[in-house]
């Protein structure tokens, strides 16, 4: 009973937030007054029953919450003003979705992006304070100042600019899926969320193929690290390792979401992914093909970068390198794969350097150890 | 993105810091770690003691007094903060009250991994 009953309330609270701010603007005094609501149902519930409506049972008392914290606030700061008196919100579901308002709000672009991850999975995840800083990797003090600050930067915004909920999610899911190592049983699983939140948005080509890549990407985690913890490269996974239901699911949604509609970065970002993922030769030619309309698409170095890698493995490490001559990317990545064509070419000690050098620029210790294992190996096999 | 901002000092830049002239720089300070406590990006921050109470220990566990190095400047004190990108870290830095001696901003290394 006690399970369910947190597993409802859990689902309901960001479409009770999403209803309550809606109706009342001001993000944090609706938050707390969720919180107050929620509490006020886990106390009850399990005794007296669930109610018949538990939606609109928890938005009356939320509301109830806001118009007491709302009148004592302005009986505080002056008392000219006589609060007027508010309906409360329907209380069944009304045709916006409330949870999909709510995430809109919580990637407003006053938000820094750390800010939006970490008020949807506050807002809408459901997650704590704690859990949130166990997965940043923060104290929990500096998180709940982070979080103060966003919800009181969102107080009385409009809804008429909601953010970029696709991109927040897509970075909650790299958060995550980048973020190994530690005492990673005890963390919050960010990429798990980031799935869990993508399923609620309306399925358009973009969010399906979005959908598509973090499962394609995700199902890959359990052949991403050896049993020491260390770094193993796509072309050196087990593939007995990888999900398969996982990437079942994300086949299909990226061919249907390719099928459906306006082709996307995300949607050709998961197809490459599904070529990846299927069993046999990897078909190069086809990757190549995506990458370079991704290139045109939605151009940026890192694309460049991992076009630059299918091409070596389609002609030669040396049609790589020649892609990359002229490539601007600060940071470990652009002499990681310029030491891994060289190494690939056999020029063994240009390799070294390259690895040398991208261990020397990575800010990830598995990388760092990853990259002078490679540097070593190249020495060693000159 | 979390960055070491680390404070460097000697002996007269301590003497200013510490003493009574010091108090307009303490403030200064103290307003910025408000700031970045307000916004959620600082992690920690520590003032180091006298660099005289330092002891080295080496291999083999044999410990001497003074500090490793024979240097001018000498860590002094550190802030860690988790910020959106170098340039923040840079613009923190740069409002430091400094006397002398400069600061360095040193990225951290993380547990996560791209591959």
């Amino acid at each position: 009973m006690t399970g369910r009953v947190e597993d409802l309330l859990r689902e309901c609270a960001p479409q009770v937030l999403g209803a309550l701010v809606r109706r009342h603007r001001q993000f944090d005094l609706c938050e707390d007054a969720v919180q107050e609501a929620l509490l006020a149902a886990a106390q009850q519930w399990p005794g007296e029953g669930v109610p018949q409506n538990p939606h609109g049972w928890l938005v009356a008392v939320g509301h109830r919450r806001v118009i007491d914290a709302v009148r004592s606030e302005r009986a505080s700061r002056a008392r000219e003003e006589r609060l007027a008196l508010l309906e409360p919100p329907p209380a069944q579901a009304p045709d916006t979705d409330d949870t999909l308002t709510l995430l809109g709000l919580c990637c407003h672009p006053a938000l820094s992006p750390p800010s939006r991850i970490a008020l949807t999975l506050r807002a809408v995840g459901g997650l704590t304070t704690a859990e949130i800083a166990g997965a940043f990797l923060v104290p929990e003090a500096t998180m709940a100042q982070r979080i103060s600050r966003a919800r009181k930067t969102l107080r009385g915004r409009e809804f008429d600019t909601p953010g970029d909920v696709s991109h927040v999610l897509y970075l909650m899911f790299n958060e995550g899926y980048t973020a190994s190592g530690g005492d990673e049983l005890a963390r919050v699983d960010l990429s798990t969320e980031a799935i869990r939140l993508t399923r609620m948005l309306p399925p358009t080509p973009e969010t399906t193929g979005l959908l598509a890549l973090m499962l394609l990407t995700d199902a890959r985690r359990p052949a991403r690290t050896d049993a020491a913890g260390d770094l193993v490269p796509l072309a050196e996974q087990d593939r007995a390792l990888w999900d398969a239901a996982k990437i079942a699911e994300g086949t299909a949604l990226v061919e249907r979401a390719i099928a459906s509609g306006p082709l996307g970065p995300y949607q050709l970002q998961a197809a490459i992914a599904a070529l990846h993922a299927e069993p046999g030769e990897t078909d190069w030619r086809q990757i190549v093909g995506l990458y370079e309309l991704l290139d045109r698409i939605a151009p940026s170095p890192v694309v460049t970068l991992n076009r630059a890698v299918a091409l070596a493995e389609l002609r030669g490490p040396d049609a790589g390198l020649d892609l990359l001559r002229d490539l601007d990317l600060p940071g470990h990545r652009l002499p990681a794969v310029r030491a891994h064509l060289h190494e690939r070419a056999g020029r063994r000690e240009q390799a070294e350097a390259d690895y040398r050098l991208a261990a020397s620029l990575t800010r990830s210790l598995p990388e760092r150890r990853y990259l002078e294992r490679r540097a070593k190996h190249t020495r060693e096999w000159r | 993105m979390k960055y070491l901002l680390m404070i460097y000092d000697n002996p007269e830049t301590r003497a200013v810091f510490f003493g009574e002239e010091g108090a307009p720089l303490m403030a200064e300070m103290d307003a910025i770690m408000a700031e970045l406590k307000e916004s959620g990006e600082l992690v920690d921050t520590a003032a180091l003691a006298d660099p005289a109470s330092t002891k080295v220990v080496r291999s083999g566990g044999v410990v001497t007094d003074g500090p490793l190095a024979e240097a001018k400047e000498h860590f002094g004190g550190y802030l860690i903060v988790d910020v959106e990108s170098e340039e923040r870290a840079l613009e923190i830095a740069a409002r430091w009250p400094k006397v002398h001696t400069p600061m360095e901003v040193r990225p951290l290394l993380g547990e996560g991994g791209e591959m």
